[in-house]
């Protein structure tokens, strides 16, 4: 019985002392930006939609239900763009920093879906999934503070030479700078990281191929993109087998 | 065996063979054909591979090969599944085995350094014996022996076999490394005892032929021989597990159990929480190697090995590692007494003379003698001890302290040359100035000696005779007693006084020699006169007896100290000896092995005056038992003896009883250390839970029988063994709870991350290198510790219930200080992930997508995204803060290891240095592993901020400050439930 009792109280106090050390922890951390950094100096890429299976797109164009995932994915991913979700973002002055280090309230730029043209999934429903030429969402990981320099871009490649197309939206898959730096989730509510849409307009003669494609920001200079541990460090790649 | 009773004719015909022809060679052959070689057959040892194999199999090695294969098998399935880094796995389960092969060799090495016994035996056989067979000399090697062999010996020769002597010519045989008996023994043919070991016309197998020639029969040869059956004996006494290794094994079981339950109760934990198969193999794999304390048993050797170090500094050599402790746990230690307890040498202990008992100075260093010399009579005394003495210092020994030089002489002689030296200076010139002119030497007829001297005053012509011997043939011859100087006659009261003082010296086991001296008339016989000792024309009786003088092999001076420090630790000294049994009681009473108000059955018959059997047994708290009564004895009745006297001496006993000695003692429940010299103690040896052979005295077969050899024969040294066996023990208890507590904050991790699927807060790499890196040091300094108290205060501890991990130590250090540092490293983890952007609550839960390749933009409390890489780095980062507040913890762990019930101030923070390389050598290793390989992938260490290193500092003050408080609540309320709970 007192033993019980012992540990009670023993574990009682380690658990009070523990929170208590937590909350004292908590105290010293802003809300607003993390305290360190330095782990992410440097964004990694990701895409959207993205398989299941370690980013492999499998799909019949003539299928709808092989990409309607897909599909589905996307209009969901975009729905965060829609115009009326952005009523209050607006307009920034393209191709500079938009800096708000002074405001307390800062605002979000608007990402016009327009500026994913073909991939907006306006005209085409299907995000040319359909047509044989699928579209796939670049994104960039969103940082605190980041600030590219120059003027970054998506930059997309096959190792299958002449075996795809590759659009960009918008054109050259420009990364507009108006969008940084972002001020994290608690000060900057609505923002919306810039996106650039690839669209995939694979050869008649090569479906059934698993196409590898590798997409890559370059312009940069303080965007890394050829980190040799870290694969998804400003590059993604992801693999592409349309079928008829 | 009749051999020794036989004739010679009827030994030609038992063995076939002619005392001058031998055997013929055919029939040598066929004999050896039967009997085969004359040598010892060692025994079937162990391959070494076999004992290699054990020790790869022993301890935890069994868990750890366990953790390998899984992680083997789970790498394996990884690289079939094609996943990302699959080789992960695969080194874990190379490292687990590098580690169990590692800690295998170690103490395979440790216990191939532990001589075998045989090793020796065989050593001793001869190599060439000269045989005749067909008629003609021959040169054979040895082991071609076979019984019926007519061999010849010379001086120093092996005996090549038992062999009855059939004619032999001064023949002297050393028998010390059969019989322990120092002194050559003369061997003839006559058949002299029934017994065939003191029968003088035996010569037996691997003793040695110190002088003379002999020639005899084979009639044993190889393991039928005397020494080949003491050596199948005393490997046939089973080796019994050691008490510190029936701990260790107790220990390995426990954490071992607790490991498995875990380990099972967690992989089902696991499985039920729909984790997959592989995933909870992992987990099982992460929880026995955080279990499992991979340094510790070699910890413990190292530990033990600077004990043994340290021994032997101190005159203990200890052999086999683990004896180190059992001296400590020794509850009854059975001394020889000679050499011992003894210093080995007779010295004058008493002297009477003016019809007065006087007592001579024994110990080992004396350079005076304290006792009135004015008296005459000392004068007339000491010349006749100067005189009547053929022993002689060897030359060339001037400078050495006077009990040290070599003496040619018998033991009595050389006690009294010494004596006579220390008191009057160069005896050597006084000899030379009273020339002797004619000498009976002692023989054991006459028993007496005598010498004739001119004296050294030239005015004086006469001639002086001075006789020494047994005090009561000394008597019978003299007519006058001296008193003072002067001549008195010696009537029935003088007579009376002398034979009182011959009692009382006698009755303190001392060896009484009488003295007497005669002038004789310069009338009868002038400066010319032919002194003839074969016809003795000089008178022999009516002379004037001066004094006695009594002989001991007095106790060496640190002996008494020494055994009643036994005494107050609870350890039962019994004295086991061939001496006679007053003897041995007077040694015993002098040094405390019986106790001066203690009486034995006779000492209380005597007092009361009745009869021996009406005395109550119980009532006689010591015992003198005779080798006799002892033979006659049932085991029940040995039992009682041992059991109801507290203090005991067998006297006259063999070597063979003393095996016997030891089993009644473990019989009771003791661990027993006995010493020995000769072969035929190596069975006791062995069967002792601490053999202890003498160093000096010793023979090697002693010696390999022995746990430990005593480099100084001195019994103060087994004293102070016990003392560094009982401080280790103490020792490794506070290096197992340094070592058992860090695991719980190793475990910990696991266990949560299985239940709140945070990201992993330690890896099993990284547990390994605080298990067998930052603490192995500071471990191994603990057993530099000093002890606490008087450890030779308290009892032996008892076998079955002082335990080396009991469960107060198992439960304090697991679930107490443990749990206290896992506390402090979990909040310095969390500290480390919040501080980064990911605040505790986002942690919980996120497993399986924070583990996910796929996942590269996972979204931390900031909105940030991470990439899988970025969140790996991290997690090392993590891990690195976990083994840095551990690592920080298990400094304030090791300083509260220091005592178990003093404070630390009592101890001092100080007195140990080593303790304090421990700790820099652990914050050394932890801080070259974080900022020197902190770029080597493999063994996820990242450099990590500064500040995170006093993160769990307040955490590591609370432990200390916890464990004082323990502690003073334990020294303020002894035997309460606090007490009874937390002392471990």
């Amino acid at each position: 019985g007192l033993i019980l009792l012992f540990y009670l109280v023993f574990y009682g106090f380690l658990a009070a002392l523990f929170t208590f050390t937590m909350w004292v922890m908590l105290q010293t951390l802003s809300s607003d930006i993390p305290k360190y950094r330095d782990r992410i100096s440097s964004p990694g890429l990701m895409i959207s939609p993205k398989p299941d299976t370690a980013l492999e797109f499998y799909f019949n164009k003539s299928d709808a239900q092989s990409y309607a995932e897909y599909v589905s994915t996307l209009r969901k991913f975009l729905e965060s763009y829609d115009d009326s979700k952005q009523s209050q973002n607006i307009n920034c002055t393209p191709g500079r920093i938009f800096d708000q280090n002074d405001v307390t309230v800062k605002k979000a730029c608007r990402f016009n879906l327009s500026e994913l043209g073909q991939c907006s999934g306006k005209e085409d429903k299907t995000f040319g999934y359909s047509k044989g030429t699928p579209c796939v969402l670049v994104k960039m990981n969103r940082i605190i503070g980041l600030k590219p320099e120059g003027e970054p871009r998506i930059q997309c490649t096959s190792k299958e030479e002449g075996m795809v197309e590759i659009n960009y939206f918008p054109p050259e898959g420009l990364i507009d700078l108006m969008y940084f730096p972002y001020y994290g989730k608690s000060l900057h509510v609505h923002y919306l990281q810039p996106l650039v849409a690839v669209q995939l307009a694979v050869n008649s003669n090569s479906t059934k191929d698993e196409i590898a494609i590798e997409c890559k920001i370059l312009g940069s200079p303080n965007l890394k993109n050829e980190d040799d541990r870290d694969k998804f460090l400003g590059r993604i790649a992801f693999k592409v087998q349309m079928t008829e | 065996q009749d051999d020794h009773k036989l004739s010679t004719s009827d030994l030609e015909e038992k063995y076939g063979t002619s005392i001058t022809k031998g055997l013929s060679s055919a029939r040598a052959a066929e004999i050896l054909a039967r009997d085969g070689l004359n040598s010892l057959t060692p025994p079937k040892a162990t391959p070494e591979i076999v004992k290699f194999l054990k020790q790869m199999v022993g301890g935890f090695s069994i868990l750890l090969w366990i953790g390998a294969v899984f992680s083997w098998i789970s790498s394996g399935i990884q690289i079939a599944q094609g996943a990302e880094s699959p080789f992960d796995n695969l080194y874990l389960g190379v490292v687990l085995a590098l580690v169990v092969i590692l800690t295998g060799i170690f103490a395979y090495y440790q216990e191939a350094k532990s001589t075998n016994i045989m090793a020796s035996f065989s050593k001793m056989i001869p190599q060439q014996a000269l045989v005749i067979r067909d008629a003609e000399k021959k040169e054979l090697p040895a082991d071609q022996l076979v019984v019926g062999d007519i061999v010849e010996i010379k001086g120093g020769d092996r005996i090549p076999a038992d062999i009855r002597l059939i004619f032999t010519q001064g023949c002297k045989v050393d028998n010390s490394s059969l019989t322990g008996e120092s002194e050559p023994q003369s061997r003839s043919c006559d058949f002299t005892h029934e017994n065939p070991l003191e029968t003088r016309n035996i010569a037996f197998y691997s003793t040695t032929c110190v002088e003379g020639t002999a020639t005899g029969i084979v009639i044993n040869t190889g393991d039928r021989t005397i020494i080949g059956r003491i050596a199948s004996l005393a490997s046939g006494v089973g080796n019994e597990k050691t008490p510190i290794a029936i701990e260790i094994e107790h220990f390995v079981y426990l954490v071992a159990g607790v490991a498995i339950s875990i380990g099972v109760l967690f992989f089902i934990i696991s499985v039920s929480l729909r984790y997959m198969i592989l995933d909870s193999i992992i987990f099982l794999i992460g929880i026995i190697v955080a279990n499992v304390p991979e340094g510790l048993l070699a910890t413990v050797t190292v530990s033990l090995s600077l004990t043994a170090k340290r021994m032997a500094k101190k005159n203990c050599l200890v052999k086999n590692l683990e004896a180190v402790e059992t001296l400590g746990s020794t509850s009854i230690i059975c001394s020889d007494k000679t050499g011992t307890l003894t210093q080995n040498r007779m010295t004058v202990a008493h002297l009477w003379f003016d019809n007065q008992i006087y007592s001579a100075d024994t110990s080992e260093d004396q350079t005076t003698q304290p006792f009135d010399q004015s008296s005459p009579s000392w004068t007339a005394l000491s010349k006749i001890v100067t005189l009547c003495n053929r022993a002689e210092f060897r030359p060339g020994q001037e400078n050495l302290p006077i009990m040290k030089r070599v003496v040619v002489g018998d033991a009595s002689e050389t006690a009294l040359l010494k004596f006579a030296e220390v008191i009057l200076g160069d005896v050597m010139n006084i000899r030379a100035r009273n020339k002797k002119v004619a000498e009976i030497p002692f023989n054991s007829t006459n028993k007496f000696q005598l010498s004739i001297h001119e004296t050294d005053d030239p005015n004086d012509k006469r001639f002086l005779l001075v006789m020494k011997g047994a005090p009561e043939r000394i008597l019978e011859r003299c007519s006058t007693i001296m008193i003072n100087g002067k001549e008195e006659p010696l009537d029935s009261e003088k007579a009376e006084a002398f034979q009182t003082a011959y009692m009382e010296l006698g009755g303190m086991g001392e060896r009484v020699l009488g003295f007497c001296h005669l002038y004789l008339p310069e009338d009868e016989f002038p400066d010319t006169y032919p002194f003839d000792t074969d016809s003795m024309n000089f008178p022999t009786s009516n002379l004037c007896f001066v004094g006695l003088l009594s002989m001991i092999d007095p106790p060496r001076s640190t002996v008494p100290d020494a055994v009643s420090k036994c005494r107050s630790a609870g350890i039962k000294v019994i004295m086991v000896t061939g001496d006679h049994p007053i003897t041995a009681k007077a040694i015993a009473k002098s040094v405390g092995i019986i106790s001066a108000t203690s009486e034995t059955v006779e000492d209380i018959a005597k007092r009361l005056n009745v009869p021996v059997e009406q005395v109550n047994r119980r009532e006689a708290t010591a015992a003198v038992v005779n080798g006799m009564e002892l033979k006659d004895m049932s085991l029940e009745q040995l039992d009682e003896i041992l059991c109801n006297h507290s203090e005991i001496v067998f006297a006259r006993t063999s070597p063979q009883q003393k095996l016997v000695i030891v089993e009644g003692c473990q019989r009771q429940g003791a661990v027993v250390a006995v010493t020995g010299d000769g072969v035929n103690d190596s069975p006791a040896l062995k069967k002792a839970d601490i053999g202890i052979a003498m160093g000096i005295a010793g023979s090697d077969a002693a010696k390999n029988a022995a746990d430990m050899v005593l480099l100084d024969d001195n019994f103060a040294s087994i004293v102070t063994g016990v003392e560094e066996g009982r401080l280790i023990f103490d020792n490794l208890k506070k290096t197992i709870a340094y070592t058992l507590t860090k695991n719980i904050a190793e475990l910990c991790p696991f266990l949560i991350y299985i239940i709140a699927s945070i990201p992993m807060p330690i890896g099993t790499i990284t547990i390994l290198f605080i298990d067998l890196g930052t603490d192995i040091i500071p471990s191994v300094a603990l057993a530099y510790e000093k002890a606490e108290s008087d450890i030779m205060n308290r009892r032996p501890r008892n076998k079955k219930t002082d335990r080396l991990v009991n469960e107060q130590l198992a439960v304090y250090s697991y679930l107490q200080i443990g749990i206290m540092q896992s506390v402090g490293a979990f909040v310095t983890y969390f500290t480390v992930y919040a501080e980064q952007g990911f605040l505790p609550s986002t942690l919980l839960g996120v497993r399986v997508n924070w583990e996910s390749n796929a996942i590269n933009d996972f979204e931390d409390s900031y909105g940030q995204e991470w990439t899988k890489y970025q969140r790996r780095y991290l997690q090392w980062t993590g891990y690195t803060a976990f083994f840095v507040s551990i690592t920080i913890q298990q400094v304030a762990d090791l300083i509260i290891r220091k005592t178990r019930r003093n404070s630390i101030f009592q101890q001092g923070l100080f007195r140990n240095k080593v303790i304090w390389v421990g700790i820099f050598s652990q914050i050394g290793i932890a801080l070259i592993l974080t900022y020197g390989l902190g770029h080597v992938t493999a063994l996820n260490f990242t450099p990590l901020r500064f500040q995170y290193w006093f993160v769990a500092v307040p955490f590591a003050i609370l432990i200390w400050v916890y464990d004082e408080v323990r502690k003073l609540l334990i020294r303020r309320y002894p035997g309460s439930w606090w007490d009874k709970n937390m002392y471990y």
